[in-house]
């Protein structure tokens, strides 16, 4: 709760305060408020503060959070500050963008909180709007414009149908607090047959989260917006609404466990085919930007196969996995768009990497990461994943095997250009900017290889 | 007048909103202006407008959560309108069409 209070004010006075300075000082603001809503509510979710007496004025069957929860949106607003503080602006008229992204983070931090449809809805909606906004911030880009209308019609779309599900669900259950409607189901269970409305209810929810979390077949528009949006706005696309969107999905599929054996039935393929059809056509693509999309609906893959499990125990498992795919994606997103600067999109961009240290240590230890070798906490978040999975169903655990051992030949991509041989040899410059950004890559190195080595930090986190 | 609502089952309301709900799933698939999508985006939202009703209605809910649901669609539906009209207006700035084929740059 504290976290979505500090964020929205944070955006608030952004938009306010900056209203005609220039973009980098109300960053800062920003980037303190995201900050100290990470630090707080991690401190909540480690019970050392306690703000729920300042929030008891919320309704707990609306909008509630339980420890792991306040670690999601400690780790939500980290992400949004590590974000902002990577990524450069390509917007220098005023704070307006920046507003819209502590507004997106709101509702991020709603939907994981979400003990309500309503509440699941409008934390979605929150969310999708400000970045069909973001997306097209570049008004002049040929391709801005394609991404944010694509964005805005699979967003609006796919909202439709989810809203659809949440009908049908009421309709079958006669609420719309999640728990009451577990409650309903595991009666229904009782008699063996459950209605039929719900189960078109929880089908049409899943795709439309689905089309949010870009699983295939549903993934179709995500390399599109992720290449015509403006760098930054394609990593809070990629890293914060997939983070929000399985947190919610977990909390979704959790609600509709005692149907959990029909579930599972329609995940698994759904599952396996995001993963392979993500790395395959991952391995084609020319672009970098495009590849690491198709990489993040490879990761949308494995982490469905989490919602096969039994979630309650097995949350630190999802929450290790989302740190480590987020903190290994913003990395690369970083690179990428510091190298692509001068206009070029393939993996020749990578070829000067060489020359700075710290930039070539970041794409070792984030490609590391991202494509799950030992020593990393990608690694720890693969194993535990799939040891848990292999418990629940084989196959899927192999192919799951098979589709991150192709992803490897991507992932490797960047060194054949940045180990080869060149003679040119261009100065560096660093500025204050440049400092920070530098101090924010080597945090986000050193939590990578910290998380990876000792993993016991991550069973205590969450 | 009233009656003859009353004497509807909830069947009947469950297809209606489903065949309006087609209709506007089938319109965003397979037409191009861009405006017409967005009217086939709100004909999806209102046809579960109307099925959430009916069903409070049908369900006797005392606190009439369905309606309370309505209206925060509708709002929710006005704010997304307004922003894919925002979008469309840039969009015909740029390529002077409001027609969906421009979606195909980003292809490769």
């Amino acid at each position: 709760m504290i976290g979505i209070a500090l964020v929205f004010l944070g955006g608030v006075i952004t938009l306010f305060w900056g209203l005609n300075k220039s973009e980098s000082k109300s960053l800062w603001i920003l980037r303190f408020f995201m900050l100290l809503s990470a630090l707080l509510s991690g401190a909540e979710g480690q019970g050392w503060v306690d703000f729920s007496e300042l929030f008891k004025w919320v309704p707990a069957h609306m909008l509630n959070f339980n420890a792991f929860k306040l670690s999601m949106v400690s780790i939500l607003s980290f992400f949004g500050f590590y974000i902002l503080s990577l990524l450069p602006s390509t917007y220098k008229k005023g704070a307006d963008v920046l507003g819209l992204f502590a507004f997106a983070l709101t509702g991020a931090m709603m939907m994981v909180g979400s003990q309500h449809l309503v509440m699941l809805f409008l934390g979605l909606e929150v969310l999708s709007i400000p970045l069909f906004v973001l997306a097209g911030s570049e008004k002049e880009n040929i391709y801005g414009n394609e991404a944010a209308m694509k964005y805005f019609l699979m967003g609006a779309f796919s909202t439709a149908i989810f809203l659809l599900g949440a009908a049908f669900t009421y309709g079958g259950s006669g609420t719309l607090i999640l728990s009451e409607i577990q409650m309903k189901l595991s009666f229904a269970a009782h008699f063996g047959e459950f209605p039929v409305l719900l189960k078109a209810g929880v089908i049409l929810m899943s795709v439309g989260l689905l089309f949010k979390v870009s699983a295939v077949p549903f993934h179709f528009w995500s390399p599109d917006v992720y290449e015509g949006s403006p760098n930054r706005v394609a990593t809070f696309m990629a890293v914060i609404v997939k983070v929000a969107g399985f947190v919610a999905f977990a909390q979704l599929i959790n609600t509709f466990s005692p149907m959990q054996i029909w579930i599972n039935q329609w995940i698994v393929p759904v599952s396996i085919l995001t993963i392979l059809v993500g790395n395959i056509a991952a391995l084609v693509q020319q672009t970098v930007k495009r590849t690491l999309a198709y990489s993040s609906i490879s990761h949308a893959g494995y982490l469905l196969l989490f919602l096969i499990l039994p979630m309650e125990e097995n949350l630190p498992i999802l929450g290790t996995y989302l740190l480590s795919y987020g903190l290994g994606t913003i990395i690369l997103f970083y690179l990428m768009d510091k190298y692509s600067a001068d206009g070029e999109k393939s993996f020749e961009m990578f070829k000067n990497i060489k020359n700075n240290k710290i930039d070539m240590a970041a794409l070792v230890i984030g490609t590391l990461s991202i494509a799950g070798v030992p020593s990393t906490i990608g690694f720890v978040a693969k194993y535990q994943l799939f040891s848990a999975a292999f418990s629940q169903n084989h196959y899927s655990v192999y192919l799951a095997l098979l589709g991150s051992a192709i992803s490897i030949a991507y992932y490797f991509k960047p060194f054949r250009y940045a180990l080869a041989e060149t003679n040119e040899v261009d100065a560096e410059q660093n500025s204050i900017n440049g400092l920070f950004s530098q101090i924010c890559l080597i945090t986000g190195m050193l939590l990578i290889i910290t998380l990876g080595l000792l993993p016991m930090i991550t069973e205590r986190i969450f | 007048m009233l009656n003859v609502f009353h004497n509807l089952e909830i069947s009947h309301y469950i297809y209606l909103s489903t065949v309006l709900f087609s209709i506007g799933l089938f319109g965003v698939l397979f037409r191009r202006n861009a405006i017409v999508l967005l009217m086939c985006i709100e004909l999806m939202l209102n046809s579960v407008n109307l099925l959430l009703a009916a069903f409070t209605e049908y369900m006797g809910d005392a606190n009439a959560n369905g309606q309370m649901f309505v209206f925060f669609i509708m709002v929710v539906a006005a704010a997304e309108a307004a922003v894919g009209l925002a979008i469309l207006v840039m969009v015909y700035r740029n390529t002077r069409k409001t027609d969906v084929s421009f979606l195909d740059q980003l292809k490769d």
